[in-house]
């Protein structure tokens, strides 16, 4: 009795935000998980034409057949090489640019900035590795121009070199995004009460000190939730980037999982195939964001949930 | 009262005029409407005042819903309407039944029109009219039917091949090259003139190359190899398949372009494939002399060259260990296809009546290519003559009228006569045409596909990527000298064993 | 000590603003370089004449792209899209966000990792596509205005924000008998400027580019631009997906290089006015007063 009665009285208290999260909520449900029943298919033989949830079960055929293959584990490690470099490059540079472009005290110049600093994130890929490619062409490219010309070296063919291939996409990346990343901290500083800053002020720190001390800790929240989720999205890298990036010579370092099951599975129309490796990043996925979101709750205190 | 009558009197004759003029109207036939899709090149956009398309619908008093779908993701959709079967239009152009379409077709997607003779009088007088009985038979699946209406031509062409200097040809004094060792002694000279250049170069990656030279060698490999399987090749004597990826053949090819690389002849590029821009700056500033690529192209490289006198030429093909040979090429081309649900509309018969008529009948096959006479062209004297606005275009007559009128477009051309097309080109590439011919045998048919099952095209699958990817590794490899042809071929042939290309032949063999 | 204090400053002033004008100048380079290669002749280009100033001056390239057959009702119905759809979106998302960010909240916990595990996993383009088409969406507008809706990323960054708003406004209103739809709109919102803006932004910039829903969800008069230009760029490209299929046409780089000014510079000129809701939050006087 009393429980019903506690649990009446807590939904009476709180009523209006139950009311507000109800349609979102279900609209979520239908949108996002509906469809999950799709991956039913990992389990089943797709036949083209014969129903999207395949005709037999075959149990974990397909995941035997990726889990055997050499191509897919070599394929796994990239990733996540590829990823975690890409992690501890790209993750602190738009907060650090974040934090000095707030620090810009002329402002027509810091909105300049601001403004031009996220446009590289909308051209298309494509075009991107297209101009990339005309920089680094070993014979026309302005890059080894230089090298030949001023420091007397041999041109390098950078984008079909292995050794390359790693930075080349990581440093495309932090041109592509930094500026863009960059926003959300932007807006975290921003919500900094200014009287923080007036009271370190006045206990004598220094505006270096100030950001030490006042900025980060205040934006600590927002870095962590950014982490937590980039790092469970450590199996999922720009797909596109590395297709346009793939050559058979460096493709033993950029040959992913997305563009393995792109070749393997669906230019074949395996979709099963593709639904299996789908199912198992999902819960690599799963399983980092959950440890991570741990760790971070035990050392700082915040979490994603 | 009087008046209470009169109105009412006017009153029901309007209510009788109108219900009998609704009657009068369900009477008339309302014209047959049907949806197609349509694959969208940005060179040439879908445009529905384009003359084919307004008149093709007058002819034949049809209305079509034109659902115009870029060529990039043209694919992804068709694919989707066919698998999931909800939203598929009821014409599909521009596709054919090879892979996924095959196990769609047998699988009830699609509907197998070979069951309807009947209905396509025109597409069948074509096809008797080409002799292309035996090649539209082929086109049959594992269940014995066909289920697409293809696109015909009765003599392939020559669109594309080698084109040289012919301005340093002469200058240099050099023979027009016949076979490949005429090739490799012409680019030695043109790089002894210009030591920093790079003679040969290529379009789009080396795909174009090989395609176009390996079958002088007897070889068809990589990823537009003739037979899709981007590692097998055709045998045209012993009509059967063979690992060409390990072939003595295919050893001496990549012998003699590693020569051709090791000694700076071939442009280092070749790896990535590079952007059209670039290919057209090499060739337009003397970076490179010489390259493999397709007719139409070479007007927009001439008009964008400062070099005085600069000219290019296009060869025919030139003759390696196996004879002069090019690229394979079907004479049936990405056609019609009818998804399943459109059988089950009443007037079926209507629609596949009437897209038979659109594009496969004499007079129609004429609106796609020539456009229409007195406006687009005229007869003199038995020739066809085109518009003066066509013959003066800066791109010539078949880009001029391709972008204006939607003629000689591939998704909506199904009937290609090689003479009909050969007016709308100058004549240099009607000789060079003509010259192809006479050397016979240059084109040859594209091998058959296997009739697989799904649990057979599956297997297949799953032993094509991961043998391609070695053969691109190993052959980027031999080509650059990375590797070297005589101490590491046997690491390879190796290799492609262990990957099952023995089984990987097996499979195609057993189901011709 | 004040010396000392503005030396150091002084050194990281410059620091500061050498960074900044390096941004400026790897950012802007190519993009002014691909401005000037889409006013230029294609003569020009070839013979790589074109750096940061167009030579040969003419417009054909971006002629071509207005006289692209549908070109505008193409921007007209990706104008559409965006708008109608980020409106949409920010007013499911702040619904949805509001009652999440208060952790105390029953049930929140697990809706919050429901929310979390669905970006891992995705039925796969069939069954999405199954689902809208049992709805009854496709080949209308509204498969691309609804569901997308709720993005899970934009979801948590602004869960996060509103977690941020000190508790004591919150107290302090519910003492002045304010209810929880009052303290949404009258307290929350007008202090998540900076955060509406930036979702608002990031779910703008989402549905501007989006082509893939357009191409499988709608039917060619519904089409967003987007999809006939990337079309130019990419359908003529020699690498990627697409290789292949453009062998045989090439489409001068001027075009493409309109192309990306004309698709990119609207959205790119959305954020300098959504500047102005990146100002410091005035949180003085309602919790000390």
């Amino acid at each position: 009795m009393k429980k019903q009665e506690k649990a009446k009285a807590y939904l009476f208290r709180y009523w209006q935000l139950y009311a507000m999260l109800i349609i979102p909520f279900l609209y979520f449900l239908l949108f996002k998980y509906v469809p999950l029943f799709g991956n039913v298919l990992a389990f089943r033989r797709y036949r083209p034409g014969m129903g999207p949830f395949g005709t037999e079960w075959v149990g974990l055929h397909y995941f035997q057949r990726f889990w055997g293959d050499p191509a897919f584990w070599r394929a796994f490690r990239n990733t996540l090489v590829l990823s975690l470099l890409n992690l501890v490059v790209n993750f602190p540079i738009p907060i650090v640019f974040a934090i000095l472009l707030n620090e810009v005290r002329w402002l027509p110049f810091k909105k300049a900035v601001q403004t031009v600093s996220y446009m590289p994130r909308f051209i298309s890929t494509v075009v991107v590795i297209a101009i990339l490619g005309e920089l680094l062409s070993p014979s026309t490219g302005i890059v080894n121009i230089i090298r030949m010309n001023v420091f007397g070296q041999k041109a390098i063919y950078f984008i079909n070199e292995a050794k390359y291939f790693r930075w080349i996409y990581i440093l495309v990346d932090t041109w592509q995004y930094t500026g863009w990343t960059a926003i959300i901290y932007l807006a975290a500083i921003t919500a900094i009460p200014a009287d923080l800053y007036e009271a370190a002020t006045i206990d004598g720190a220094t505006r270096i000190q100030q950001i030490f001390y006042v900025t980060i800790p205040s934006i600590m929240p927002t870095i962590m939730v950014m982490l937590i989720l980039n790092v469970g999205r450590l199996l999922s890298l720009g797909f596109e980037k590395v297709l346009l990036l793939y050559t058979p010579d460096n493709s033993m370092v950029s040959d992913i999982i997305d563009t393995l099951v792109y070749r393997t599975g669906l230019a074949n129309q395996n979709y099963s195939y593709a639904t299996a490796i789908g199912l198992f990043s999902g819960i690599i996925g799963v399983i980092l964001v959950s440890s991570s979101n741990f760790l971070s709750r035990k050392i700082t205190g915040e979490g994603v949930y | 009262m009087k008046k209470v009558l009169g109105i009412t009197l006017v009153l029901v004759t309007c209510v009788l005029l109108g219900v009998s003029a609704q009657g009068a109207k369900e009477q008339v036939v309302k014209p047959l409407e049907f949806s197609v899709f349509y694959s969208d090149n940005a060179t040439l956009p879908f445009k529905d005042t384009w003359l084919t398309v307004t008149e093709i619908q007058k002819r034949t008093g049809v209305k079509v819903n034109w659902e115009i779908i870029p060529i990039a993701d043209y694919k992804t959709k068709v694919s989707l309407a066919l698998n999931t079967g909800t939203n598929a239009p009821d014409v599909i152009l521009y596709q054919s039944t090879k892979g996924e379409n095959a196990a769609l077709a047998l699988n009830g997607a699609i509907v197998p029109i070979s069951d309807y003779p009947e209905w396509t009088p025109h597409f069948n007088a074509r096809v008797k009219e080409f002799g292309l009985e035996n090649d539209v038979d082929l086109l049959k699946l594992k269940d014995g039917k066909r289920y697409y209406m293809p696109a015909l031509f009765d003599v392939p062409f020559y669109d594309g091949g080698l084109i040289l200097r012919e301005d340093l040809l002469k200058k240099y004094n050099l023979p027009v090259p016949k076979t490949f060792d005429d090739l490799y002694a012409v680019l030695k000279e043109f790089k002894r003139h210009a030591p920093d250049s790079y003679p040969l170069t290529i379009l789009a990656g080396p795909r174009v190359l090989y395609r176009m030279t390996m079958p002088s060698w007897g070889v068809s490999l990589g990823k537009n190899g003739a037979s899709g399987t981007n590692t097998l090749s055709w045998d045209y004597d012993k009509k059967q398949y063979f690992a060409g990826a390990i072939s003595e053949q295919y050893k001496s090819y990549i012998t003699f372009f590693h020569k051709l690389y090791a000694e700076g002849l071939l442009d280092p590029e070749m790896a990535e494939p590079i952007d059209g821009d670039r290919w057209t700056q090499k060739l337009a500033t003397g970076k490179a002399m010489a390259s493999y690529a397709y007719y139409d192209q070479i007007g927009g490289v001439e008009a964008n060259s400062n070099i005085p006198g600069f000219k290019l030429q296009m060869y025919p093909a030139l003759a390696g260990p196996a004879g002069a040979h090019h690229q394979e090429k079907s004479r049936t081309g990405g056609g019609v296809m009818f998804p399943i649900k459109t059988s089950r509309r009443a007037d079926f018969e209507q629609v596949v009546r009437a897209v038979d008529e659109m594009f496969f009948s004499e007079e129609n096959a004429k609106l796609w290519c020539l456009g229409v006479e007195g406006i687009t062209y005229t007869v003199k004297n038995g020739k066809v003559v085109f518009a003066d606005e066509f013959v003066n275009a800066k791109e010539g007559i078949y880009k001029s009228m391709q972008v204006k009128h939607g003629t000689g477009s591939d998704v909506t051309q199904m009937v290609w006569v090689n003479a009909r097309e050969m007016t709308k080109y100058d004549d240099n590439y009607a000789r060079i045409n003509a010259e192809v011919e006479a050397m016979g045998d240059v084109i040859r048919y594209i091998p058959p596909t296997p009739k697989f099952d799904d649990k057979q095209a599956e297997e297949a699958g799953s032993l094509q990527t991961p043998l391609h990817d070695a053969w691109e590794r190993w052959n980027s490899a031999f080509l650059t000298g990375a590797k070297s042809i005589d101490r590491d071929w046997n690491a390879y042939v190796q290799e492609m064993k262990n990957l099952g290309i023995d089984r990987f032949l097996e499979l195609y063999n057993s189901n011709l | 000590m004040k010396s000392y204090r503005d030396r150091s400053t002084i050194l990281f002033q410059i620091l500061v603003y050498t960074v900044m004008i390096f941004t400026l100048m790897v950012t802007l380079i190519p993009l002014i370089s691909m401005a000037a290669l889409s006013l230029s002749s294609s003569k020009a280009i070839v013979n790589n004449e074109v750096f940061l100033w167009p030579k040969g001056l003419t417009f054909e390239a971006y002629r071509q792209i207005f006289t692209y057959p549908n070109f505008f009702r193409a921007y007209g119905n990706t104008i559409f899209y965006t708008f109608f759809g980020t409106a949409i979106s920010l007013l499911v998302m702040i619904f949805f966000a509001f009652p999440l960010s208060k952790p105390a909240l029953k049930g929140t916990k697990f809706v919050l990792k429901l929310v979390v595990f669905s970006m891992f996993f995705s039925g796969g383009l069939i069954p999405n596509y199954l689902l809208i088409s049992n709805l009854g969406l496709t080949n209308t507008r509204w498969a691309i205005l609804l569901p997308f809706a709720i993005n899970q990323f934009n979801l948590i960054l602004l869960i996060n924000f509103f977690k941020s708003i000190p508790i004591d406004l919150e107290e302090a209103a519910i003492i002045d008998g304010v209810n929880y739809a009052g303290i949404l709109t009258r307290i929350v919102l007008p202090l998540s400027g900076a955060a509406l803006a930036t979702v608002g932004l990031y779910t703008a910039v989402f549905f501007w580019n989006d082509w893939f829903n357009g191409l499988i969800y709608l039917k060619s008069s519904q089409f967003p631009v987007m999809l006939f230009l990337r079309n130019i760029v990419t359908g003529t490209s020699m690498v990627g997906e697409a290789a292949g299929v453009g062998d045989k046409s090439a489409i001068a780089i001027s075009i493409k290089s309109a192309v990306i000014v004309t698709s990119t510079l609207p959205i790119i000129l959305l954020y300098p006015f959504l500047q102005r809701y990146f100002v410091k939050g005035v949180m003085i006087g309602a919790v000390k007063g």
